[in-house]
């Protein structure tokens, strides 16, 4: 068992952290007040392969695998969610569907812009009665000569507004039901038919937008047929799992930047003459969100390495996704604690990172749904079905 | 063009902390990188490339300890094409003249170089002294403190800082030029140039036996005795009083300074 | 004991009910989003008697003892929190010290407008070095012929920059002392509009005292007495904080209810998942809890006992209870929780600074503590 990172992601994380400590934490608080990431800090991201992480050098990636792309969401992480989200939609889950499932000349016409940064990626799946029933979806695609013709709409896209290439399950055979019945397509938002609704006024994360895609007719010839016809169940329920890991990841860094910003702060301010770093509550808040964050850190490394020697790892993705989370929203929570009413005002980053985390309790699978995936991965094995 | 730059790894200085209270340095992070000089002098070499995008071969060498291998990796992850590695034992205690001796032998067995671009000086020992030195061993032109560099018939064209201004010289090839840092702020290397510079480049080792270098070259001049702290500076000027009469008194201090009009 | 309500607390409780649901609700979200006290509908709520809650009935009030009072604080805190916190400050952290510290002459002066509509209250404790540590503040109050010359800066002063009347609390050379400072003195400037995560209807200020000159009339209370009026002051504004948290969190539960009937997944509405289910039983538990220590409190203010340790119990429980609860109601609302169309969206960040304001849970902590150990006959430092 060998703990350390490997040589080059230790200095990738090093290009990482000074590529957002300069390009995109002094935007943290413009990015949240203008409600959108500025497309120069993608195109910046997009130069150093950041787009791409983790996908392979042949699809146009970076090549750093799972590992590589949880210390770009952890670095992500620590300085802006919009970005983390923005970006991870991207990469995480948009084109990561391509790349699971996608064939050859999917992946050279679709993933290598994707990967290369030329082009944005969003995940289509969300409904307004399935969310967390994702299977419950009405979006339908209808065989017509060589196209399928999409009709439907899905909510809270993130990144729906801005994206090139939207990964979309819709119904094909209603009669067959989740499995056999949705398929996935790739639907370039150019097509004719393909337009946006409302954009969501959100608490956090205001710089990644979340959108509602209408598809009105939207023709999708049949080569953009993603994963085997009737099967994009399958499709999507493989890329949420890969990408809850990630998402751990940026609650990773969320957390660890809280903790820093208390350490900091309680050095920094002094009440009954002394300052609040000598006080017992202080050292407790802090002592447990070390504690935290360790577990966490180790959690999110190893389901890492599960994914990228290929091993199984759905439970451990979904404990990253859950526990993570949580953790970083006792780490904030502690945070404005300690920093007082300063932390609670919005001119100080600990209230932005409040406002930010509580939607990793939510986004991708609440974290009632992660419980369910864990314990349903946990009696599977006895041959019991849990019901949802 | 072959371009050679000379690299150094230091001790990173966000993990110290000067004590000058305790007479100690502390050391809470033990972690090496690449100074920030050598960015600047990789940079200030790939800039050279940017411009006419000529086959340009850019090398990096570094003197130091074997674990300066991984500056050298990320010299090569920000856009050089080769890396060696100066490391023996007999170069632990190597003071400015063995260090001008070893990188000047390493030159020379690469065939010499059309231009050795230097950072000004390290942030570490910071003498200032290698770049020039290294010049005089080889025989090349040398200029030192250069803020622009440009390529022209003949060689080179420099901008130096003069005193409080600029001079603008011609400096003819092969040469040896040190780098303001602050006039070449490095790129970021690219994620896949970061994973190639392990998983595929190398760096080549060479040492004392390599360089043909006997003991009589390796004998330091100098050496280390004890460090000392200087007594702190008193910093800013404090202004009291009636609130007017107090933004009137900052207002004249930094004209005084000339920091305002 | 008889935990019913008098017929006089259930009328008084209706009224308020009323105002609340139909003028305070419905202006919940347009508070939040346009992050400016609620001008018009603050003097509607003054024919209500929302200004007046604790001035004698012989004074025209409405003479409402602490628990009749709570009961208007947790409907407040029910239809809005910025409103609530607003009224709350108003009437337990001015119009109550005082009642209970003024001369006649100020009472004279000041209580009518109070009262009425004429005058917001705003209490200026706070400064940039004496938040939880209150007793190290360095406002001066100078001695200057017939009265007394302040200078200083608060920070964080609730209704600052629309209050009449401001309770200020500075150094004069007996010790702190409190003053009841109009807001057109010359000398007063408003400062700084805090930007905060919520309670975005009630503004916070910095205030800037400059040379402000305060006739010896306008101390209230002795000289060196400020301290223990602002902790006095503090101990019923805790309490009302409670009753606030309170009304939160009913309707919290409240909004989560109906959601979790509403919403479908799964084929059925997800009030039939267990899950659910033990978030909302969880809340409820909660919330009763805390009715009871507010009410208990409550009883104890009005019987004339002590009641300083457990407005802090009451406070920490109740500024917890809420945020807990405003938590788990948003996560029954899943991604909808988090869109401001949402009520939930709003309490939750509303709630969030119950833990805050007015001492932080750690100092009700500590103050607790210190009681305990007093009782002991050890002096505990926090």
């Amino acid at each position: 068992m060998d703990f350390s990172f490997p040589k080059e992601y230790q200095l990738f994380r090093r290009m990482v952290r000074e590529f957002v400590e300069n390009e995109v934490k002094p935007l943290a608080m413009v990015i949240d007040r203008e409600h959108r990431v500025p497309h120069e800090t993608i195109k910046k991201a997009a130069a150093l392969g950041l787009m791409g992480v983790p996908f392979p050098a042949k699809y146009g990636g970076m090549g750093g695998g799972e590992m590589g792309y949880c210390i770009l969401m952890e670095e992500l992480g620590k300085v802006d969610s919009s970005t983390g989200t923005v970006i991870g939609a991207h990469i995480g889950i948009g084109a990561m569907a391509i790349y699971l499932d996608g064939t050859e000349e999917q992946k050279q016409k679709f993933l290598v812009p994707l990967a290369q940064g030329t082009a944005i990626a969003a995940f289509g799946l969300t409904e307004a009665q399935a969310g967390s029933d994702a299977a419950a979806i009405k979006t339908t695609a209808v065989r017509d000569g060589d196209d399928f013709v999409l009709n439907g709409a899905k909510v809270f896209i993130t990144n729906g507004d801005i994206a090139d290439i939207i990964t979309v399950m819709a119904v094909t055979d209603p009669a067959l039901g989740a499995y056999g019945g949705i398929t996935a397509f790739i639907v370039e938002t150019d097509s004719p038919g393909f337009s946006i609704g409302s954009l969501e006024n959100k608490m956090g994360i205001r710089g990644s937008s979340t959108a509602e895609c209408v598809f009105q007719d939207v023709r999708v010839p049949k080569e953009n047929v993603l994963g085997q016809f009737g099967a994009g169940f399958l499709t999507f329920m493989k890329t949420l799992d890969i990408g809850r890991a990630s998402l751990g990841a940026a609650t990773l860094g969320g957390a660890e930047a809280a903790m820093e910003a208390s350490i900091q702060w309680a050095r920094a301010r002094e009440q009954f003459g002394v300052p609040i770093a000598t006080k017992q509550s202080v050292h407790f808040m802090i002592a447990d969100m070390a504690v935290e964050i360790e577990a966490l850190r180790s959690l999110i490394y190893r389901t890492a390495w599960l994914i990228d020697t290929g091993q199984p790892h759905i439970l451990e993705a979904s404990a990253c996704k859950l526990f993570g989370s949580e953790v970083a929203h006792r780490c904030i929570d502690r945070a404005m604690q300690i920093h007082g009413a300063l932390g609670y005002s919005r001119d100080h980053f600990i209230e932005l990172g409040w406002r930010d985390q509580r939607i990793s309790e939510i986004y991708e699978g609440t974290n009632e749904i992660q419980r369910i995936v864990i314990a349903a991965n946990l009696f599977r094995p006895y041959g019991l079905r849990i019901p949802t | 063009m072959k371009i050679i730059v000379p690299i150094k790894q230091i001790l990173d200085p966000s993990g110290v902390t000067v004590r000058r209270d305790k007479e100690r340095i502390f050391i809470n992070k033990e972690a090496y990188i690449l100074e920030a000089g050598s960015k600047a002098a990789i940079e200030a070499a790939l800039q050279v490339r940017d411009v006419d995008g000529g086959e340009h071969e850019i090398v990096a060498v570094s003197l130091g300890e074997p674990r300066a291998d991984d500056a050298l990796r990320e010299a090569l992850a920000m856009g050089c094409d080769e890396a060696y590695l100066l490391t023996d034992e007999a170069f632990q205690d190597a003071d400015i003249s063995v260090t001008t001796a070893v990188l000047a032998a390493a030159i020379e067995k690469l065939g010499g170089a059309d231009l050795v671009i230097a950072g000004q000086a390290s942030a570490d020992t910071g003498s200032g002294q290698v770049g020039a030195r290294l010049a005089e061993a080889l025989g090349y032109a040398c200029v030192t403190a250069v803020y622009e560099l440009a390529q022209e018939a003949g060689g080179l064209q420099a901008t130096r800082r003069w005193g409080t201004g600029y001079a603008r010289v011609q400096v003819s090839l092969p040469a040896v030029v040190t780098v303001a840092p602050e006039a070449f702020p490095p790129r970021y290397a690219h994620g896949a140039r970061i994973m190639d510079a392990y998983r595929k480049w190398e760096v080549t080792i060479w040492d004392a036996s390599d360089l043909e270098l006997g003991t009589g070259a390796l004998q330091p001049l100098l050496s280390f005795r004890r460090e000392s702290f200087p007594a702190p500076l008193e910093v800013g000027e404090k202004f009291q009083g009636d609130p007017a009469e107090v933004a009137r008194d900052v207002v004249t201090a930094l004209r005084i300074q000339n920091l305002i009009a | 004991m008889d935990f019913r309500l008098s017929e006089d607390q259930l009328m008084f409780k209706k009224m308020f009910a009323d105002f609340c649901t139909k003028e305070i609700r419905p202006r919940g979200e347009h508070i939040d989003q346009a992050e400016e006290p609620p001008v018009e509908l603050l003097q509607k709520a003054v024919d209500q008697g929302f200004w007046a809650a604790l001035v004698p009935e012989e004074l025209e009030g409405c003479g409402l003892d602490t628990y009749t009072y709570m009961l208007m604080l947790e409907e407040l805190g029910r239809a809005d929190l910025s409103t609530a916190l607003i009224l709350s400050v108003h009437n337990s952290l001015v119009v109550k010290p005082l009642l209970e510290h003024g001369t006649e002459e100020q009472r004279e002066k000041y209580l009518e407008a109070l009262a009425f509509g004429e005058m917001l209250g705003a209490f200026a404790l706070t400064e940039a070095g004496a938040g939880s540590d209150a007793a190290a503040l360095s406002m001066e109050a100078q001695r200057n012929g017939e009265g007394y010359v302040l200078n200083g800066t608060k920070i964080w002063v609730t209704n600052g920059a629309q209050a009449g009347l401001i309770l200020v609390f500075a150094r004069a050379p007996e010790g702190i002392t409190a003053f009841l400072v109009e807001a057109e003195t010359p000398g007063l400037t408003v400062g700084y509009r805090e930007k905060t995560l919520g309670l975005r209807g009630a503004a916070c200020n910095t205030l800037y005292f400059e040379q402000v000159a305060v006739p010896v009339g306008n101390r209230l209370g002795e000289e060196g007495q400020g301290l223990k009026i602002a902790l006095q002051a503090l101990d019923l504004s805790r309490l009302g904080m409670a009753a606030l948290a309170l009304g939160a969190a009913e309707r919290s539960l409240e909004e989560a209810v109906k959601f979790s009937m509403e919403h479908i997944q799964f084929s059925v509405p997800i009030a039939q998942k267990q899950i659910i289910q033990n978030y909302i039983a969880d809340a409820k538990a909660q919330i009763e809890a805390l009715r009871c220590l507010v009410t208990h409190t409550a009883w104890l203010a009005d019987t004339g006992q002590e009641f300083s340790q457990e407005a802090s119990i009451t406070k920490l429980f109740g500024a917890r209870a809420a945020t807990q609860v405003a938590d788990r109601m948003l996560q029954v609302h899943g991604g909808y929780g988090y869109m401001k169309e949402y009520a939930i969206e709003r309490y939750y960040r509303d709630c969030r600074a119950l833990e805050i304001a007015e001492g932080t849970n750690q100092i009700q902590q500590f103050l607790i503590a210190k009681d305990i150990y007093q009782a002991e006959g050890l002096d505990i430092r926090p």
